[in-house]
């Protein structure tokens, strides 16, 4: 329970940070008087109020759930038990898996434009396979290849150029 | 009448062409498989399908992005029957009662319930969309940029608040999407806004990449974190297939209350499929007599009928204030109005006006889309039954290089490959924290337009802010949009103090 009160905490820190980052940022945006002195800075300026308020509430208000009278029960159950339940239809956080996932993804965005879209997509899918807890791996790994195969094909049919290994190749 | 005139007239004319009928078809087909596919929904698909659809013409790429939409509302339900996962948040309800039902080696008349329900709720949905979109059009013609800007301020409130456990998050949510869609040229004063000096951000984040990222990456990237061992198993389709005397008898009232309850959840702003079902669910456990009362839990048929009666009234409800006011009430129809600005179609009262064809069209085309997909779910349903058969590493494996070649495919750039990931991350980090997506993908799409009418609405009346409270229509929707905000924290309260 501790963890994922700090993990939303964490949140709404970002969140602020990202509000005061754009507020920053706003001054980079010019404001000569529009129309009627509302120019393009007016609708920014409210949403980056907005989000640091909003993420404030936010840090507020876990806070405050973290005691006895909480805000984010339905006023029936208690905090804790409504964090259990959550907790156990979630099950353990598997950052292993995240990684490999994560690691296909920037490979394949690194790699899309060198080895073309083929592998690079083979890659890809074979990775969030493993990601997944793939239990017949060689078997995905051939699968991965002809999906990125076919619809590299498929796609050069229908006029949509990707990326191959050597211009104009199979691949 | 004038409606109907203009339906047989124009719209089945439109929608009867063999282009027009095979792109309904491809539509309904796509739909339906995706609906099954679990971790695959409508909006993710409408988003692929934009860039495809790009050089088809108007019509025909509506035609058939609506039945994506709708097949996956069908297709959605033999995911929560047969394996208790549902693959759309409108479908989780019918898992209660189907899956049950499917256990207990009843599946075949589960599955037509569901099927046959979603046609009759569709099919009167469809008229009672016929009949209302040309009269509220008219409607909307009277309103101008100051009553518009207050109805997209409902929108906002009513996807943020009402959605959703926790109104804070929801409103977090959309203001993440009104960031988002504040990146890039300006369009009344051409000033670039948090373009950071990169060139990719000017033009804005496409919703392609925004779609792909909350809903495949960030899918996929939960899926592997959370639920790699969790693991379903597939209900067979053992017994009769067809639904008894006794089953026809016992599902035809729960068909019309849902979809009694469906159509006017749709049409709200606080759209969305989740509350028409809950609530159709929760009538008919207590219109049950107290026999039927005693099967719910352990596989009531009404328990199936209502809410999936209840689900696609309430989508084809989205579509009234889609097409007469363009506004946009769940993310899927928000991907559809970008798709309709694709071809700069500006969807809302005007468009029976400009567009006839097409509006009359796409409306014909979902009577005609409700009969496909009763076909193809009924006979049919054993081959969709094989798509759940697919393992689930290779299903999001090919989902994520769909998506990325999406991403990629706007405009060649590993830059959107990059943005795609980043948001991925986000929508990961939003499923872990139960943020709903909805009111992000709705203040991207909308908040620009919000905007807009904004600034019309100041130059019109010299910056005059009163005139939100002095034009009657606007002062009527915003007090609503005060009530949505204030009331039920309100009521919570009095709830805990009463309680105390």
């Amino acid at each position: 329970m501790i963890k994922r009160v700090s993990g939303e905490q964490w949140l709404a820190f970002g969140i602020i940070l990202l509000g005061l980052f754009m507020a920053w940022q706003l001054q980079d945006i010019p404001n000569d008087a529009g129309y009627a002195g509302i120019g393009p800075r007016f609708f920014p300026s409210l949403v980056v109020t907005g989000l640091i308020v909003a993420g404030g509430a936010l840090l507020m208000q876990r806070r405050h759930s973290n005691g006895p009278d909480t805000i984010l029960s339905d006023g029936e159950n208690d905090a804790a038990e409504v964090e259990a339940e959550d907790e156990f239809a979630r099950g353990d956080a598997d950052w292993r898996m995240f990684a490999i996932a994560s690691g296909s993804l920037i490979a394949h965005m690194a790699l899309i434009g060198l080895v073309g879209f083929t592998l690079a997509g083979t890659l890809l899918c074979f990775g969030i396979c493993r990601a997944l807890d793939t239990r017949r791996p060689t078997l995905d790994l051939v699968l991965s290849f002809a999906l990125a195969l076919g619809l590299f094909h498929l796609f050069k049919t229908l006029g949509l150029n990707l990326p191959a290994l050597i211009p104009g190749g199979v691949l | 009448m004038e409606s109907l005139n203009a339906l047989f007239s124009l719209g089945f004319a439109t929608a009867l062409t063999p282009a027009n009928l095979l792109w309904a078809l491809l539509g309904c087909t796509l739909g339906t498989a995706i609906g099954v596919l679990p971790g695959v929904g409508p909006a993710v698909t409408v988003a692929l399908l934009l860039p495809v659809t790009q050089s088809v013409d108007p019509t025909g790429a509506l035609i058939m992005l609506a039945g994506v939409y709708y097949g996956a509302m069908f297709g959605g339900s033999t995911t929560s029957i047969l394996l208790n996962t549902p693959g759309e948040a409108g479908s989780i309800v019918s898992a209660l009662e189907g899956n049950k039902m499917a256990k207990a080696g009843r599946a075949g008349p589960a599955l037509s319930t569901a099927a046959i329900g979603s046609f009759v709720a569709g099919s009167i949905a469809t008229v009672l969309l016929t009949l209302l979109a040309p009269v509220i059009a008219g409607f909307a013609l009277q309103l101008g940029p100051v009553e518009t800007f207050a109805l997209m301020m409902l929108t906002f409130a009513a996807v943020s608040a009402v959605l959703g456990n926790s109104p804070l998050k929801g409103f977090i949510a959309l203001l993440l999407g009104l960031s988002m869609g504040l990146i890039g040229i300006e369009s009344q004063s051409g000033q670039s806004r948090f373009t950071f000096g990169l060139m990719p951000l000017i033009d804005g984040i496409d919703i392609v990449v925004v779609a792909m990222g909350l809903f495949a990456i960030g899918e996929t990237l939960y899926t592997a974190t959370y639920e790699n061992k969790i693991s379903g198993r597939i209900e067979s389709l053992k017994g009769s297939f067809w639904m008894s005397k006794d089953d026809w008898k016992r599902s035809w009232k729960p068909w019309l209350r849902g979809t009694a309850i469906g159509f006017p959840f749709g049409t709200l702003p606080a759209g969305g499929t989740e509350m028409p079902t809950f609530l159709s669910y929760s009538a008919e456990r207590k219109l049950a007599n107290p026999e039927t009362q005693k099967q719910f839990g352990k596989g009531a048929i009404e328990g199936v009928a209502g809410p999936e009666a209840a689900n696609n009234a309430a989508v084809t409800g989205t579509l009234v204030p889609l097409l007469t006011l363009g506004i946009p009430t769940s993310a899927t129809a928000a991907i559809m109005l970008s798709a309709f600005q694709q071809y700069n179609i500006v969807p809302g009262p005007l468009l029976f006006d400009t567009n006839p064809e097409l509006v009359w069209g796409l409306i014909a085309s979902l009577y005609i889309g409700n009969v496909m997909l009763l076909v193809l779910n009924l006979p049919l349903v054993g081959l969709w039954v094989q798509f759940l058969k697919v393992p689930r590493p290779l299903l999001y494996g090919g989902i994520v290089v769909l998506a990325t070649m999406g991403a990629y495919a706007l405009r060649q750039s590993w830059f959107d490959l990059m943005l795609l990931y980043i948001i991925g991350v986000l929508g990961f980090m939003m499923r872990r924290f139960d943020f709903p997506v909805v009111p992000l993908v709705v203040g991207l799409i909308v908040g620009p337009m919000a905007e807009k009418h904004f600034r019309r609405a100041m130059s019109i009346h010299q910056g005059d802010l009163t005139v939100f409270l002095t034009h009657p229509i606007s002062l009527a929707i915003l007090v609503v949009t005060a009530a949505i905000l204030i009331v039920p924290p309100l009521m919570k309260r009095r709830q805990k103090m009463l309680q105390a």
